[in-house]
């Protein structure tokens, strides 16, 4: 066996020709791909990265803003809340006001329909007295209705003080008015009981005054003297009124 | 039938011979030069079928080459790709008729084995320096040092044998068979020696690798530190 040392000579040359051959147009052109395509795969990659953590970041940017409208809302509902108290504290105020007010009103009213109640109850008690009176006066016999109040008209006239009885009678006839127009007796009577009281003769104007419904009235410039029902009545009236 | 251990020159350039197995690897070269320059023309980050094959050989070249020297495997990526596919087509060859595969002659496997022995010192010098590499003959004692200088060139020249005696065998059998049996009778055989063929030609590129990352200091992978620093 013998060895061709140009045969191995030019194998040797053309190995390493086709090494070369291969590294530059395989090996390397191939190996380049493939770490292109890898940085491709890792750019990429680190772009998702970046998108997810950007993601991310929106994402916690968008909570953030979310908890702070809901805080905001919350202070709000707070606010109108608080102001929504505030505006009932002051209408229940103004309406417990206005109810006290209306309450006060209605409670004068109330008073002040009490009393003309009152007021007209009186009324209606002084006439139904007069009315009562009346007509038990009607019972009684006309006479009834003058004579017997002559003497009371005297006795007052001379309870009256002295300067005051002085001047009854002075300067004319002394006016009286009476339920009925009184007999020349009941007249005569009664000028002679003024005559006794006041110690001097005195002329009397006789009027007749049903509305006394019994009774005597003597009405002169210094004094008037009441001797009737209707002084009474009026006097009873005015009592009741003074103490409801 | 040619006597595989002899060589005949088909013609002379000036003084030097050209034999077949120098034609035949002409040939190869210019078939994986052209084969290589138009597959690789139009290379897209979206791979085509062809680009996906070729990826996927160099990434495997470079998974073994890794895997072997645990270390990068840019550096050695050319020569180990280069020769396995050297050998394997050469060794394909024999499936043309009258073609003779240029590695069943020694003169071819031992160029191979030589770029091996010279890429072994040219690494291991560069990785090493002269007195490192120097230094490693003298493991694991300096007694070893005749021994290991013995077992540099007796696994250059195992790699030639290797390689030969396999490939030429084949040849050799198919050869005297074709001539006993008639035209379809090697066919099997033949297919066994694709077999072969391929099977040596992983054979001499794991053990270049081998050999030269026994040579070059243990350095970790760009892919190692990768996975170690996840």
């Amino acid at each position: 066996m013998t060895i061709d040392w140009w045969t191995l000579g030019l194998q040797t040359v053309n190995v390493l020709i086709l090494l070369w051959i291969l590294a530059r147009f395989l090996f390397r052109p191939v190996a380049k791909i493939i770490a292109e395509r890898q940085a491709a795969a890792h750019a990429a990659l680190d772009e998702a990265e970046a998108a997810k953590h950007a993601a991310e970041a929106a994402r916690a940017e968008a909570e953030a803003a979310r908890q702070a409208v809901l805080r905001e809302r919350a202070e709000k509902i707070a606010e109108v809340r608080k102001d929504a108290e505030a505006e009932k504290q002051r209408l229940m105020a103004e309406v417990q006001a206005e109810l006290d007010k209306a309450r006060g009103q209605a409670k004068d009213e109330l008073a002040r329909q009490g009393r003309a109640q009152q007021e007209a109850l009186s009324e209606q008690a002084g006439v139904l007295a007069g009315d009562i009176a009346d007509r038990l006066l009607a019972r009684l016999p006309k006479e009834a209705r003058v004579a017997g109040f002559i003497d009371g008209l005297v006795e007052a006239v001379a309870q009256l003080p002295e300067s005051t009885r002085a001047g009854i009678g002075l300067h004319g006839p002394v006016p009286l008015r009476a339920a009925q127009m009184p007999t020349e007796a009941e007249i005569a009577q009664l000028r002679a009981g003024l005559d006794t009281t006041l110690g001097r003769a005195v002329e009397i104007e006789v009027t007749e005054a049903p509305e006394l419904i019994a009774g005597l009235e003597l009405d002169t410039a210094t004094a008037i003297v009441r001797n009737h029902f209707r002084a009474d009545l009026d006097r009873i009236t005015a009592e009741v009124r003074k103490h409801d | 039938m040619d006597n595989p251990l002899s060589i005949e020159p088909l013609f002379h350039i000036g003084p030097v011979p050209i034999t077949q197995p120098v034609v035949v690897t002409w040939a190869i070269m210019l078939a994986l030069g052209v084969f290589s320059y138009v597959a690789t023309r139009h290379l897209r980050i979206v791979p085509t079928k062809t680009q996906t094959v070729l990826e996927l050989f160099v990434t495997t070249i470079e998974g073994q080459v890794r895997d072997v020297m645990n270390g990068d495997p840019k550096p050695y990526r050319t020569l180990i790709g280069t020769i396995f596919l050297f050998i394997l087509v050469a060794n394909w060859s024999s499936l043309i008729p009258g073609i003779e595969p240029p590695t069943a002659h020694i003169e071819t496997d031992a160029a191979l084995a030589l770029i091996v022995f010279v890429a072994i010192l040219r690494f291991g010098i560069g990785s090493r320096g002269v007195r490192g590499y120097l230094a490693t003959f003298a493991e694991p004692t300096w007694v070893m040092i005749p021994l290991n200088i013995v077992e540099q060139i007796t696994r250059t020249f195992s790699l030639i044998v290797r390689l030969f005696g396999n490939v030429m065998s084949g040849v050799f059998v198919i050869s005297i068979v074709l001539s006993l049996a008639g035209l379809f009778v090697p066919i099997p055989l033949m297919a066994l020696d694709l077999l072969t063929g391929t099977v040596q030609a992983y054979i001499f590129a794991i053990l270049a690798t081998v050999f030269i990352g026994a040579a070059v200091a243990e350095t970790p992978s760009p892919q190692s530190k990768e996975d170690i620093s996840q």
